[in-house]
C-alpha cells in the first residue's frame, strides 16, 4: 500500500533524534501556551518563526505544528481547575470539567481530557493521512448555504445547554448573537452598536468576554460566602486523581464523537475548533442516557469537546496541506512559515515534497504520544493547585484572567470588557441564565449572519437556495429535528401532567 | 570674593550644556526594542509582511534592536491607527500600513485618525493583482468573462473582501467601463475566497499573483488579466487589463512604514537611512521577486504626495461605488 | 425577592433591551443592494428578545409566586463590592502598572473583604505579582500593563 510505504518513510524522518527533540520542544511549548489563557498558539508560532529559519524545514514544521496541536491539550487545564477557558475551544470544557473539579474529581477530568485528546488527535492524524485529498475536495463543496446550515445546526445545540428553562437559554443565546453584531459590518463597512468607540469596530474580543463570564463571574459568585464556601471538595485517594476504568468505558462514545466531529468540522475553512467542541458536546448530550446530568459534572461532557478540539487540529491541516488554503489564524501563520522557508503550499506540495508531509504526519503520531505521556503524570500535580486556600486562589484566578486577556491585543480596553462581562456572568448565574448559551451565540453569530447574507447574495435574494442544495438541506433538516426533540418531550410531559390532573 | 568656589559649579553647568547641545545634534539611534504595529492579527497579511521585513533587516544587520510586532486588529486599520496616534511624540514605535489605512477613514466615522495625522516614512512595495478564474471555466480572456456578464447581468459572481476593498473597487470600475454588472460576495478570509472559487461557487476573483501561483501551477486556476500597468514578469503571457481594451485606473495596494505624529526629524532620517540601505540589498530584491511584488520604494515629499493623490482617487471611486463617504 | 419575581424583572429588562436593539437596527439599512443589509439581523434579534422576554414574563406568572428556591440577594453586596474593587484596579492598571494594581486588589480582597490579617494579604499579593512578572514578562516575553514606575 502506497500510504504505508510513505508512512514508513515519514517515521524514519520523525524518529530522527533532531526531529524528536524539536517535536518534544514544540509540544511542551504548545501545552504551556494552551494552559495560559489569552496567549494563543498563533502568537507564539509567529514569534518563533524567525528562529526556524536556521533549521531544516521539516524539523521546523514539526516543531511549529507541535505547538499548534499541543495547545489543544493544555487548554483544558485552567478550564477544569479554575473555570478560565484557556483557549476559545475549551469554553465548553468549563461546563462539566469545572463541576467535576468542585466535586473533587479534578484529576479524573484532567486525565480524561488528556486521554480523549490523545485518541482524537490520533484519529485526526489518521484522517489526515488517509483521506486528506478527497476530504479537501468534499470540503470545497461547502459554499455559504452549507456554512449557514452548519451554523444553524450549531445553534440548535442551545437546546442541549438549556437546563431547566428553554426560554432563558434562548434569551441568553439572542444576547450572545447580538454581541456578535457589534462592530463594523463586513459587507457595507457600516458600524453597528459601537457607541462611537473605535475600539469596538472589530467587535467584542472573544477571550475578554469568555474569561469575564466564566472566570470573573465564578469568583464573584464565590465571594458571596465569607470564609469562602467549601468550593472544592478535595477527593481522597487515587480514584480521584485519575480516571477510572469505568470512566473510560463511559466515554467510549465520546471519544468517537469528538474525533469525528472535530476532524470534519476542522477540515472546513472558517469553521473553528470552538464550533466543533460545542457540537460534539451537544451530540454527546443528545445521545446520552442521562442528559439531564450534563452541566453538573459528567465526564463525557469533558471527553467529547476536548477530543473534538484536538481532532480539529488534524482536520485544519487538511486544507492547508492539500490545497494551500489556511482554515484559520494559526494555520495562516503555518502557511506564512512554509512560504518563508521557500515552499509553495498548494495542491502539489504533497507530491513534490513528500518528506515534508509524511514527516509531519508521522511526527504528529509521535507528538500525541509524547503529549499523553507528559500530561498524565502532571495531572495529580495540577490538581494540587486546588488545595490552595481560596484566598490565594481567587487573586490567582483574577490575576491570570487580567494577564491573559491583556496579552491578546495588549489592550486595556479588553480588560475593561472582561470586567463588564464578569458582572454579566454573575447576574446570569444568579438568575439562572445559562452562560454557555450566550457564548454559543457569540461564537456563531458572526458566521451565521455572514453565511446567510452571502447565500442570499449568491442567489440574488432567493431564499430557497438554502434548501435546494443537498448538503445544506440535509443539515437544516437535522437542525429541525434537533429543535423538535425537546418540544416533543415537552408535549409528552404536558399530556402526562394533564392526564394526571384529571384523574 | 573667592572665585575658586564658583569654578566647580560653573564647570558643571558648562559640561551639562555642552552635553545637551551635543545630544541635540546627534542622530537618532534606537536604544530599546522597536514596537512595530500592524492592523491584523497574527498570521494576517500585514503581520507576516512586518515579521518578514523585521527578519530581513536583522539578517542584513541594518538594525541593532529587536522589532517587536504588536497586533492591534479591529475595524480594519482603525484601532492600529488610533493606537499610533496616541503614541504621539514617542520614539521607538512604527506601523506598517497598507492601502486600507487610506480608504478606511473615508468611510468610517469612528476612524478619526487619517494618514495625514501620521508621519510617513517609506513605501516599500506595491502588490499587483490579477483576475483569476477556474481552469475549466469557459472564460479564456477577460473579454469572454465580460461578454458572459453582459448576457446574464448579475448572475456571475466574484468572491472578495469587504465592499471597500480593492477587489470590489476594481470590479466597480470595470463594470462602469464596460457597461456590465455581476455580483460581489464578501468573504473575510483569503482562504475562503479561494476555496469558493475552486469549488465553483463563484466564477472569478481578484487575487495576488503570489497566492494564485501554486494553484496555477497545479492547473486549478487560470489568470485572464493582470490589473497592472505593465505585464507581470512571472506571467508574461497574461495581457494587462488595458491591453484588453478595458481602460480603468489601476488601484495600487501599497505597503510601507509610518510613524506616530510629531516624530522628530532625526528619527525619520534614521529610518529613511535604514530603508535606503535595505532597498539596495540583494536580500530585498530576492524577497520582492519571490513574493511577486513590485518594488515601490518611495519616501519623503513624494510619499506624502502619493498618499494625497491616493486619498482623492479613493474618495472618487468610493462615491461611485455607492459607499457612504464621511470624510 | 422570590425567584420568579427576579425572573420577571430580568425578562422586562431584556424585552426593553430588545426594543432598544430594534430602534437602532431600524436606522440601519434593512436591505442593501446586495441582499440583507446591516439592519436585517439585529432587527430580528431585537424582535426575538422582545418575544421571548414576553414569553418569560408569561411563564413566570403561570408559576407559583412563592419564594421557593429564592435567589438570595442578601449576600450579593459582597460580590458587587468585590466587583467594584476589580473595576477600580483595572482603572488603575494604566497608571500604576499591573504589579501595584494587583497587589492593591489582593489586599482589598483578602484583608478588606475577607477580614484576614493585612500582612497575609500583602504577602499573597506581592508573591503572586512577582510570580506573574517572572513567568509572563521574563520567561514568556508577554507585556503587562506598566505604569509610572516602569513596571
Amino acid at each position: 500500500m502506497d500510504a504505508l510505504h510513505n508512512l514508513l518513510l515519514g517515521f524514519s524522518i520523525a524518529l530522527a533524534p533532531i526531529n524528536l527533540f524539536w517535536c518534544l520542544i514544540g509540544v511542551i511549548l504548545g501545552t504551556m501556551v494552551g494552559v495560559l489563557p489569552g496567549l494563543g498558539p498563533a502568537a507564539t508560532i509567529a514569534m518563533l518563526l524567525p528562529l526556524t529559519l536556521k533549521m531544516d524545514h521539516t524539523t521546523a514544521i514539526i516543531a511549529l505544528a507541535g505547538i499548534f496541536y499541543g495547545a489543544r491539550y493544555g487548554g483544558s487545564t485552567t478550564s477544569i481547575l479554575l473555570n478560565i477557558p484557556g483557549e476559545s475551544s475549551s469554553v465548553v470544557t468549563c461546563l462539566d470539567g469545572y463541576q467535576m473539579a468542585r466535586q473533587g474529581r479534578a484529576g479524573a477530568a484532567l486525565g480524561i481530557s488528556a486521554i480523549a485528546s490523545f485518541v482524537a488527535g490520533t484519529v485526526g492524524v489518521l484522517g489526515l493521512m488517509l483521506i486528506a485529498p478527497p476530504l479537501a475536495r468534499f470540503a470545497l463543496r461547502f459554499a455559504p448555504p452549507e456554512y449557514f446550515a452548519l451554523m444553524v445546526l450549531g445553534l440548535t445545540m442551545v437546546v442541549f445547554l438549556a437546563g431547566e428553562s428553554m426560554i432563558k437559554a434562548l434569551l441568553a443565546m439572542f444576547v450572545g448573537l447580538w454581541i456578535a453584531t457589534i462592530g463594523a459590518d463586513l459587507f457595507t463597512a457600516e458600524s453597528r452598536f459601537t457607541f462611537g468607540q473605535a475600539k469596538l469596530l472589530g467587535g467584542v474580543d472573544f477571550i475578554a468576554a469568555t474569561v469575564g463570564v466564566f472566570a470573573i463571574g465564578e469568583v464573584m459568585v464565590n465571594l458571596e460566602a465569607q470564609g469562602g464556601a467549601e468550593v472544592f471538595k478535595l477527593g481522597k485517594g487515587l480514584r480521584n486523581l485519575l480516571p477510572t476504568w469505568q470512566d473510560l468505558k463511559d466515554c467510549r462514545f465520546a471519544f468517537l464523537n469528538g474525533s469525528l466531529v472535530g476532524f470534519f468540522v476542522g477540515a472546513l475553512p472558517g469553521a473553528g475548533a470552538t464550533v466543533a467542541s460545542f457540537m460534539s458536546y451537544g451530540i454527546e448530550k443528545a445521545f446520552s442516557r442521562h442528559p439531564e446530568k450534563f452541566g453538573t459534572g459528567v465526564i463525557e461532557g469533558v471527553a467529547a469537546p476536548e477530543g473534538a478540539n484536538n481532532a480539529d487540529a488534524g482536520g485544519a491541516l487538511v486544507p492547508l496541506l492539500t490545497l494551500g488554503i489556511p482554515g484559520g489564524n494559526t494555520t495562516a501563520i503555518l502557511l506564512g512559515g512554509l512560504i518563508l522557508w521557500g515552499y509553495k503550499p498548494g495542491p502539489l506540495l504533497i507530491q513534490e515534497h513528500p518528506e515534508l508531509f509524511w514527516g509531519l504526519v508521522a511526527s504528529m503520531y509521535v507528538g500525541n504520544v509524547l503529549l499523553l505521556v507528559l500530561n498524565l503524570p502532571l495531572v495529580p500535580l495540577f490538581a494540587q493547585i486546588l488545595r490552595l486556600p481560596y484566598y490565594v486562589l481567587y487573586p490567582l484566578i483574577v490575576g491570570i484572567s487580567i494577564v491573559g486577556v491583556y496579552s491578546v491585543n495588549n489592550s486595556l480596553f479588553d480588560v475593561w470588557l472582561m470586567g463588564i462581562f464578569g458582572l454579566l456572568g454573575y447576574l446570569m448565574r444568579k438568575l439562572d441564565f445559562p452562560a454557555a448559551a450566550l457564548i454559543l451565540g457569540m461564537v456563531l453569530g458572526d458566521s451565521l449572519e455572514r453565511a446567510l447574507r452571502q447565500s442570499l447574495m449568491m442567489s440574488q435574494g432567493d431564499i430557497s437556495i438554502l434548501v435546494t442544495r443537498p448538503i445544506s438541506a440535509t443539515l437544516l433538516a437535522i437542525s429541525a429535528g434537533v429543535l423538535l426533540l425537546p418540544l416533543a418531550r415537552k408535549v409528552r410531559s404536558w399530556r402526562v401532567e394533564a392526564i394526571e390532573r384529571e384523574s | 570674593m573667592n572665585v575658586k568656589i564658583w569654578m566647580t559649579p560653573i564647570a558643571a553647568v558648562l559640561v551639562v550644556a555642552l552635553a545637551a547641545v551635543q545630544a541635540q545634534s546627534q542622530e537618532f539611534k534606537p536604544s530599546k526594542q522597536i514596537e512595530t504595529v500592524v492592523h491584523t492579527g497574527p498570521g494576517g497579511g500585514s503581520d507576516l509582511f512586518a515579521r518578514a521585513i523585521a527578519e530581513l533587516l536583522q539578517k542584513e544587520k541594518l538594525i541593532n534592536q529587536r522589532m517587536q510586532v504588536v497586533n492591534k486588529p479591529g475595524g480594519g486599520p482603525a484601532v492600529a491607527m488610533s493606537y499610533l496616534a496616541e503614541k504621539k511624540g514617542e520614539t521607538h514605535t512604527i506601523g506598517f500600513f497598507t492601502g486600507v489605512w487610506v480608504t478606511n477613514p473615508l468611510t468610517t466615522t469612528e476612524a478619526t485618525v487619517t494618514m495625514k495625522d501620521l508621519t510617513p516614512i517609506v513605501r516599500l512595495v506595491l502588490e499587483p493583482a490579477v483576475v483569476a478564474v477556474k481552469a475549466d471555466s469557459p472564460y479564456k480572456t477577460m473579454k469572454d468573462f465580460i461578454e458572459a456578464a453582459k448576457k446574464s447581468p448579475g448572475q456571475l459572481r466574484q468572491s472578495g473582501g469587504s465592499v471597500t476593498s480593492r477587489d470590489n473597487l476594481m470590479r466597480l470600475l470595470i463594470q462602469k467601463a464596460t457597461g456590465t454588472q455581476w455580483t460581489f460576495i464578501s468573504f473575510p478570509s483569503g482562504g475562503e475566497r479561494l476555496s469558493n472559487l475552486l469549488g465553483g461557487h463563484v466564477q472569478m476573483m481578484v487575487i495576488e499573483p503570489q497566492e494564485a501561483g501554486e494553484q496555477i501551477r497545479a492547473g486549478n486556476l487560470r489568470v485572464i488579466a493582470s490589473l497592472t500597468e505593465k505585464r507581470l514578469a512571472s506571467l508574461p503571457n497574461v495581457p494587462t487589463i488595458k491591453e484588453q481594451g478595458i481602460d480603468v485606473p489601476v488601484i495600487p495596494q501599497a505597503r510601507g512604514v509610518v510613524a506616530p505624529p510629531a516624530t522628530s526629524r532625526e528619527e525619520v532620517q534614521y529610518w529613511e537611512g535604514v530603508f535606503d540601505r535595505f532597498a539596495k540589498t540583494a536580500t530585498w530584491k530576492q524577497y520582492v521577486e519571490q513574493n511577486q511584488f513590485e518594488d515601490g520604494y518611495l519616501k519623503g515629499p513624494a510619499l506624502t504626495k502619493f498618499f494625497d493623490e491616493l486619498t482623492v482617487q479613493m474618495r472618487e471611486v468610493l462615491k461611485e461605488a455607492g459607499a457612504k463617504v464621511v470624510r | 425577592m422570590g425567584k420568579y419575581k427576579a425572573d420577571i424583572v430580568a425578562a422586562v429588562c431584556l424585552a426593553l433591551f430588545g426594543v432598544y436593539v430594534i430602534s437602532v437596527a431600524s436606522r440601519l439599512d434593512y436591505v442593501s443592494e446586495v441582499g440583507p443589509g446591516p439592519g436585517f439581523f439585529p432587527l430580528w434579534l431585537g424582535i426575538g428578545l422582545v418575544v421571548f422576554g414576553a414569553g418569560l414574563i408569561a411563564a413566570s406568572f403561570s408559576r407559583s409566586p412563592s419564594g421557593e428556591n429564592a435567589t438570595s440577594w442578601a449576600t450579593a453586596g459582597r460580590s458587587l463590592t468585590g466587583w467594584l474593587g476589580l473595576m477600580v484596579a483595572v482603572a488603575l492598571l494604566g497608571k500604576l502598572g499591573f504589579a501595584l494594581a494587583f497587589v492593591l486588589l489582593t489586599v482589598f480582597f483578602v484583608a478588606a473583604l475577607d477580614r484576614r490579617p493585612i500582612f497575609l494579604a500583602l504577602g499573597i499579593g506581592v508573591g503572586l505579582a512577582v510570580a506573574f512578572q517572572l513567568i509572563f514578562v521574563v520567561a514568556l516575553d508577554v507585556s503587562l500593563p506598566t505604569g509610572w514606575f516602569g513596571f
